[in-house]
């Protein structure tokens, strides 16, 4: 008795009291004993965590339950002694009732029915102590009240549609500012309300319930509810774990606290407020104080799993500055005829290589310090790259509504539509692409043929010291325009260069991510740890971590040299199909099925953003040059557009019509392009999208965004391909837009 | 989802309904061949087995709970789904709390240690000593095979190929690719002392051996202490029988 998982002292007490009634000369005292503490504390710990105002009422909820547990296992002894000490009345105990009585006989038969084990399985996973994901609801011991959800029946069944009705009766009399904030509520509890009829073995009325009631919802939740059709029975949801997440996870809603204190004085002055207790187990209300927001705000911001983000979810602070660049003195044989007077003298400051607006001599404020995370040293090869790099930026055309880019498409011709990944270098030298064959192929852009490194043998035999040995370890019989890498075993569907050339990471539907060396074109690593498909990787910005993220829901932080992962970023309840890092290296954006995108922190692996809004899976991500926005786009043809240091979205380019794949923000951060399976490519202009924004302290706490209708003039261009869907897009240094995509007739 | 089902069966315009219901409204039309192949696949494996298990109920026939039984098992073995969230949620807050690891300066490529990447050669070349002196006319030089990596420890074999080594240096062999093979001949007399993981004190022995014996390619002869997978018995060589992975 004193290991009481969780429980209060109350729980203790009424433990006590039961077990000796209990003990008045029973054969089985100790089962009943085990079965009291196991139902009584894990009840009455559910109940004192999930709804803080109504302590007593759960109590002697409790109670009841317990009853019917033992009236139902005829223990009618006990049961009567329970009733006399509680002080229960005995009318109360009409199954058919009102209030949660009926719950502990539903509870009890199912208990006694093959779902013991279930019920074991959820009791015995460890509850998580004190650290929970900071984004959904502070439930203590999640599996106790998901056993408690589960079998705890709210009324009738066959009554369900009448309090359904009731409540939609009673919105639409509402006055309409409130009206929409309250429509809110409907997606979940209707979806709540058919998974509870579902998985209490109520098919016929689930689906009378479905049917009747479907039709009511948003247009933009269509897909889910189709897929809930086809769910009628228990055993149909067991393998879905979006959907068991979703029934044990809170869905979040943002209402005005007038239009909250309507609903709640609505609901709890009738008499059967089953429809409150359902929202009170199910939905989490985030209240804020101030006007109630309009359809079109609500709807930009909902489409979500998940409900939208609460308030402290988007409050953690960012640090979304560039880190800054290392000093680099430029070589003496500079032969760039600019002016260049800080040739050859040491430090002096590097010409303009990023107009990103970040102080070069103090500490940006927003920026994260070097040593936040560890990152590699440069090497000299690092370095010359990078004096590389400032001597191409320097030649960068600046791009602007008037100065559209040039656009080279790369399309793959006989494919036979297996193109699923393509990824470009910095430097625009090498192109790959991942194939449904399993197939990884790397190309040459530039008239330079690729290489193999010459083996052990002749490489002893060269020169080391002179100057071009670089070139010298090369074996020129084996040029090439292209070359294969062959290992995966299913379809590879991310691939990501490293920043300094040498490796190149692919991803594929046989849950590995591996790393190949492009000076030896072999397999180097393969890293398992996702045991499903991973659908995107990419190498950070300065090499060494990359992030691959899969269907497993979670995205994954490694090092090249760990075999296994720094850090798991887990808390989507859907695939994770897009991982990104800030261009700092210090955060990693992941989009994902059920529609919002994260920002995690890795240093802690702590979500630090929730960004709702899309009514589709999110497909695409993009970080703007500067650090301060996000842009993402995903299967409604829209892309959002972020502010990552409040949370907000303070954009949407609407004008594609179909998934989009790809979206890159131009090198000083000027344009945005975006490709899609429309086969077309536009531009839009970001440094007008993004200016004078009204983002404060308000609008972040209440979600009054003002999205202005601008899509038409932000359209710079749309530039349609022969029947080729966009699937990646690639500045060059000098701001030429390569394409690439797969001729798709 | 209402579904009409013909009496006959009529699965082809069951499957186009199935579709249809599920919001797919392009797809090619072999796709319907394919969903009506895995459809009857899988009926036939859950009924297949749920006979098994109704034949070891001793059960006259097979009823719903052997099917749902079946349909279970089944799906914990084909139809895994990841793992549940708050197992996830767990796992990570673990994962995440031990603080990145600091990066060595100078460490060349970082890569995990070897026994985890895919750099090790794939393939061990045994040398067979076929009786050299039974055919008259032949040539004496060794006869070379190739054989594939096994880990089974076996002990080492023959005594010393004729051909000896001509140099010795060390160094690691490199398994690039290209013509070249790497052999591997087995060392005169080893002691179990050694328990070398993989690159560490090879002994490498290059041997050129004619040409025109094998053809136009180089072949490369190294000998190596090496043992693929560290541990136990350091002479994890050969090899097995001598009629396998026969010659080049």
């Amino acid at each position: 008795m004193a290991a009481v998982q969780g429980g209060m002292v109350d729980a203790k007490d009424e433990a006590d009291i039961k077990t000796e009634p209990a003990s008045d000369g029973f054969g089985n005292n100790h089962a009943n004993d085990s079965r009291l503490l196991s139902e009584s504390p894990g009840s009455s710990a559910a109940a004192g965590n999930s709804k803080p105002a109504a302590g007593a009422p759960e109590d002697q909820q409790t109670l009841l339950a317990v009853l019917q547990f033992l009236r139902k296992n005829k223990l009618s002894e006990s049961a009567e002694i329970l009733r006399r000490e509680a002080g229960l009345p005995e009318e109360v105990l009409d199954p058919k009732g009102a209030d949660s009585a009926g719950s502990g006989l539903g509870g009890s038969a199912d208990v006694d029915g093959g779902d013991a084990s279930a019920l074991l399985s959820r009791v015995t996973v460890p509850a998580p102590g004190g650290a929970k994901a900071p984004t959904k609801a502070g439930e203590d011991q999640p599996d106790v009240n998901v056993v408690l959800s589960a079998y705890s029946q709210q009324g009738d069944p066959a009554l369900y549609q009448v309090y359904y009705n009731g409540l939609k009766k009673f919105i639409e009399s509402v006055l309409d500012c409130h009206r929409a904030e309250l429509s809110q509520v409907f997606y979940p509890l209707f979806v709540h309300m058919y998974l509870e009829l579902v998985y209490n073995n109520h098919e016929s009325e689930a689906k009378a319930f479905f049917e009747r009631f479907s039709g009511d919802q948003e247009c933009y939740y269509e897909d889910d509810l189709r897929i809930l059709s086809g769910l009628t029975k228990k055993e149909h949801m067991r393998g879905n774990e979006t959907l068991l997440d979703f029934r044990t996870s809170k869905f979040v809603l943002r209402i005005s606290r007038d239009s909250y204190q309507l609903l709640k004085r609505h609901l709890q002055e009738r008499q059967n407020n089953q429809i409150w207790n359902i929202i009170q187990e199910h939905l989490y209300i985030d209240i804020f104080d101030g006007m109630p927001r309009s359809k079109s705000q609500i709807d930009a911001m909902s489409g979500s799993l998940a409900g939208e983000a609460k308030r402290e979810a988007n409050k953690a602070k960012v640090y979304y500055g560039l880190l800054k660049e290392p000093e680099i003195e430029l070589p003496l044989d500079d032969e760039d005829e600019e002016a260049e007077n800080e040739e050859g003298k040491p430090k002096k400051k590097k010409p303009k290589k990023d107009s990103a607006g970040s102080k070069s001599k103090k500490q940006d404020p927003n920026a994260p310090s070097q040593t936040r995370i560890p990152l590699p040293e440069l090497k000299d090869s690092d370095k010359l790259d990078k004096i590389m790099y400032m001597k191409e930026s320097t030649k960068r055309i600046r791009l602007g509504p008037d100065n559209l880019p040039s656009i080279c498409f790369y399309t793959f011709l006989n494919a036979y539509q297996g193109l699923t990944a393509v990824d470009v270098t910095d430097d625009s030298s090498l192109i790959a692409g991942g194939f449904a064959d399993s197939t990884v192929r790397v190309w040459s852009v530039t008239p330079k043929k690729l290489r193999k490194v010459k083996t052990a043998a002749d490489l002893n035999l060269i020169d080391k010291e002179s100057d071009d040995v670089l070139e010298r370890i090369m074996d020129d019989k084996t040029a090439s325009e292209s070359k294969c890498l062959y290992g995966h075993t299913g379809p590879v569907y991310g691939i990501s260069f490293s920043p300094d050339r040498n490796y190149l990471l692919s991803s594929s539907e046989d849950g590995s991510v591996r790393l190949w060396s492009l000076l030896t074109f072999t397999c180097l690593v393969g890293y398992k740890g996702h045991n499903y498909p991973v659908w995107d990787t990419q190498f950070s910005p300065y090499g060494y971590y990359f992030v691959s993220g899969g269907h497993d829901r979670v995205a994954r932080l490694w090092a090249t040299d760990h075999h296994q992962p720094l850090r798991i970023f887990a808390g989507h309840l859907a695939d994770v199909t897009c991982s990104r890092f800030h261009p700092n290296a210090n955060y990693v954006a992941t989009g994902s099925s059920d529609r919002a995108i994260r920002l995690w922190d890795v240093l802690t692996g702590n979500c630090v953003r929730i960004l709702t809004g899309h009514k589709g899976p999110v497909h695409a991500l993009a970080f703007s040059p500067n650090g301060k926005f996000l842009a993402s786009g995903a299967t409604d043809g829209r892309v959002l557009l972020w502010d990552i240091g409040h949370g907000l979205m303070v954009g949407e380019l609407k004008g594609h019509t179909d998934t989009i794949y790809s979206l890159r923000f131009s090198r000083d951060g000027e344009i945005l392009a975006s490709g899609s399976m429309d086969n077309t490519v536009r531009l839009w202009d970001a440094t007008k999208a993004f200016d004078d924004l009204e983002t404060d302290d308000f609008t972040a706490a209440t979600g009054h965004i003002h999205l202005q209708d601008n899509s038409q003039e932000l359209l710079l261009g749309t530039y349609m391909t022969k029947s080729t869907p966009v699937i990646h897009l690639h500045f060059t240094r000098r701001n030429l837009l390569l394409a690439a995509g797969a001729y798709n007739p | 989802m209402r579904l009409q089902v013909p009496p006959g069966g009529a699965t082809l315009q069951v499957m186009i309904q199935i579709l249809k219901d599920m919001g797919v409204t392009e797809y090619e039309p072999r796709v319907i061949n394919q969903m009506l192949e895995f459809t009857y696949r899988y009926v036939t494996t859950i009924i297949e087995d749920a006979k098994i298990y109704a034949t070891h109920a001793k059960k006259s026939s097979v009823d719903a709970d052997d099917i749902k039984l079946a349909i279970q098992c089944r799906m914990d073995q084909s139809f895994t789904s990841p793992p549940p969230r708050d197992f996830l949620l767990e796992v990570a807050r673990q994962k995440n709390q031990t603080p990145l690891p600091l990066i060595k300066p100078y460490t060349g490529p970082r890569l995990p240690p070897d026994r985890y990447c895919l750099t090790a050669p794939n393939y061990r070349l045994k040398s067979i000593q076929k009786k050299v002196s039974s055919s008259a006319g032949r040539i004496t030089v060794p006869r070379l095979s190739v054989s594939a990596v096994s880990s089974r420890p076996a002990t080492p074999t023959l005594g010393t190929p004729s051909v000896q080594s001509v140099s010795s240096k060390v160094g690691t062999p490199v398994s690039l690719t290209g013509q070249r093979f790497t052999v591997q001949i087995p060392p005169p007399s080893q002691t179990a002392s050694t328990k070398t993981t993989t690159a560490s004190t090879p002994a490498v022995s290059n041997v050129l051996i004619n040409p025109s014996l094998i053809g136009s390619k180089n072949i490369l002869i190294t000998t190596n202490m090496v043992s693929q997978n560290a541990g136990g018995d350091s002479l994890k060589r050969k090899h097995e029988e001598d009629d396998d992975y026969d010659a080049l």
